[in-house]
């Protein structure tokens, strides 16, 4: 069904202009995205084999319209066979209006659309997956297996978050400009998790979880053309691109990980860290920084070293100092103990991880362990090496970061 | 992040659950359920026989050799599992709580296990 690749994409851009037009028509969110995916389905069965109609989102716009039309018939008509009185309904609301009677605001339609899938109200995972498809276009089925669960399950927490939206009367249109910038960073950080939830997959089977990087790739980018001005759109663009760069690098073919220090950096996409490089550094130049923008930045000092000697961490060090004070979060301080273990040596990593373990916050964290492992293994304490990789991979709970650091552990034994 | 729950009986929990008592506790279980179903955080979950329809198998001197009961030899044993995908372990522990296992102390306890996942990160 989705095997022609050039009426999918078109299909996923039209998705969000599509639902648009019928909410802001019909101002049923809920109605209006289950008859948007039928219509999309119906799409995705015919185009391929007849041919793209002229006015493919008029088509579309056609057919979910009639579901909607179909639908209300027959709830009007169960009405009446349930109460004589409810025959006044108004008839434009039953009748398919003709294709093309919207005006052309399919772009800032698919923002709105954005804003109010990744609304507070909703969990995170609600917001993930009323994104993936009323935003991406995707199906139930699809999103499911991206995130390994049931159908079912998904099918929940779609139909959930869409409750939440009706109940909450959450209206269909812009939010108001003094909580648009707190509302633009929920949405970025959903774009976020959708990204990083395909990127770390492994590859292998798992290779499906992988378009989950470029759909949240493609929906970044669509916020970034609407939003040209904003610097944190434009960083996490650009993190995306220097990040997923490295994605054909980073496991064996049996899945296994393989440390940034150890990546084949011939097999980088030259072209993403190309393009990210040039976003974050026009960026820099003239926004507001933010942390977005930061973890971009030392993601293009990695990529732009063509061996993992020439990494110039001393920026990286003092990018992650900035990234400190900007952000409170403990993970910014333990991957700083790495940059600054570069620079300085170990012993100075070590004691800032001394920090962190009186801060608790990252305590029983199977990264902090990894990480105090490394440097001592750098100092060439190889017994307490061994044993912190042993503790991290006990804490971890990522089949692939439990094989990696065993294998740290038995390197460590064997050899010294 | 996913997470097993595991039930853990005791001897006397299905008969508790059979009783008067228990009417009330499978009310309390079915809407526990269903509001997890609901959330989408459900993602699966089986009961399992009675320990004594269990078989434990070992392989001894190259021959697989079967003898009948659980594994462990505890007074509490395995009764079910749930799978639940939710948003933290505080979360999963919560749902587990809510259990009889675990609020009555004569009818077992729950454990919170995460599940492994095949995501992960380079170091």
């Amino acid at each position: 069904m989705r095997k022609d690749a050039r009426v999918e994409d078109l299909l996923r851009e039209l998705a969000p202009r599509v639902l648009g037009a019928l909410v802001r028509r019909h101002g049923n969110f809920d109605d209006c995205e289950d008859a948007v995916q039928e219509a999309l389905l119906a799409a995705a069965v015919q185009w391929p084999a007849q041919g793209v109609p002229q006015n493919p989102q008029g088509w579309l716009i056609t057919v979910a319209s009639r579901r909607m039309t179909d639908q209300i018939r027959s709830e009007v008509a169960r009405r009446r066979r349930e109460d004589e009185t409810a025959a006044q309904v108004p008839d434009e609301e039953s009748v398919a209006p003709a294709a093309d009677d919207e005006p052309a605001s399919g772009e800032d339609d698919t923002l709105t659309l954005l804003f109010m899938c990744c609304h507070p109200a909703l969990s995170a995972a609600s917001q993930v997956a009323l994104t993936l498809r009323a935003v991406g276009g995707l199906t139930t089925a699809e999103i499911a297996r991206a995130f390994l669960v049931p159908e079912a399950t998904m099918a929940q927490r779609v139909s959930r978050a869409k409750r939440s939206i009706k109940s909450s009367g959450i209206p269909f249109r812009m939010p108001p400009e003094n909580e648009r910038a707190d509302r633009l960073r929920v949405v970025l950080h959903v774009l976020y998790l959708i990204f990083n939830e395909g990127y770390t997959a492994s590859s292998g089977p798992d290779l499906q979880r992988g378009e989950l990087t470029a759909e949240a790739i493609r929906l970044t980018r669509a916020v970034h053309g609407l939003l040209p001005d904003d610097g944190e759109v434009a960083g996490l663009l650009s993190l995306m691109l220097l990040t997923d760069a490295r994605r054909p690098a980073r496991t064996r073919p049996d899945g296994a990980l393989i440390p940034l220090a150890e990546q084949d950096r011939q097999r980088w996409d030259q072209d993403s860290i190309r393009e990210g490089v040039e976003l974050i550094t026009d960026t820099l130049s003239r926004s507001p920084i933010g942390p977005y923008q930061l973890q971009a930045a030392i993601a293009a000092v990695h990529d732009e070293a063509e061996r993992a000697e020439e990494t110039d961490w001393p920026q990286i060090e003092a990018l992650y100092e900035v990234l400190e004070r900007v952000s409170d979060n403990p993970m910014v301080t333990l991957n700083r103990a790495v940059a600054v273990a570069m620079v300085q040596g170990p012993q100075a990593g070590l004691d800032l991880l001394e920090t962190l373990d009186a801060d608790g916050r990252l305590a029983e964290h199977h990264r902090l362990e990894a990480v105090r492992a490394h440097l001592l293994e750098m100092t060439g304490d190889y017994a307490a090496a061994r044993s912190g990789y042993r503790t991290a991979a006990r804490l971890t709970t990522s089949l692939p970061e439990q094989r990696y650091l065993e294998a740290r552990a038995a390197r460590l034994g064997e050899d010294r | 992040m996913k997470y097993m729950l595991l039930i853990y009986d005791n001897p006397d929990t299905r008969e508790i659950m059979s009783g008067e008592r228990g009417e009330g506790l499978m009310a309390e279980m079915r809407d526990l359920m269903e509001e997890i179903t609901e959330s989408g955080e459900l993602v699966g979950t089986e009961a399992l026989a009675d320990p004594s329809n269990a078989r434990t198998v070992r392989e001894r001197d190259g021959v697989p050799a079967v003898t009948d009961g659980p594994y462990a030899e505890a007074k509490e044993h395995l009764g079910g599992y749930l799978v639940v995908d939710c948003e933290s372990l505080e979360r999963a522990t919560e749902i587990a709580a809510r259990f009889p296992n675990a609020r009555f102390s004569e009818m077992g306890a729950m454990e919170v296990r995460p599940i492994m996942g095949q995501n992960g990160t380079e170091m």
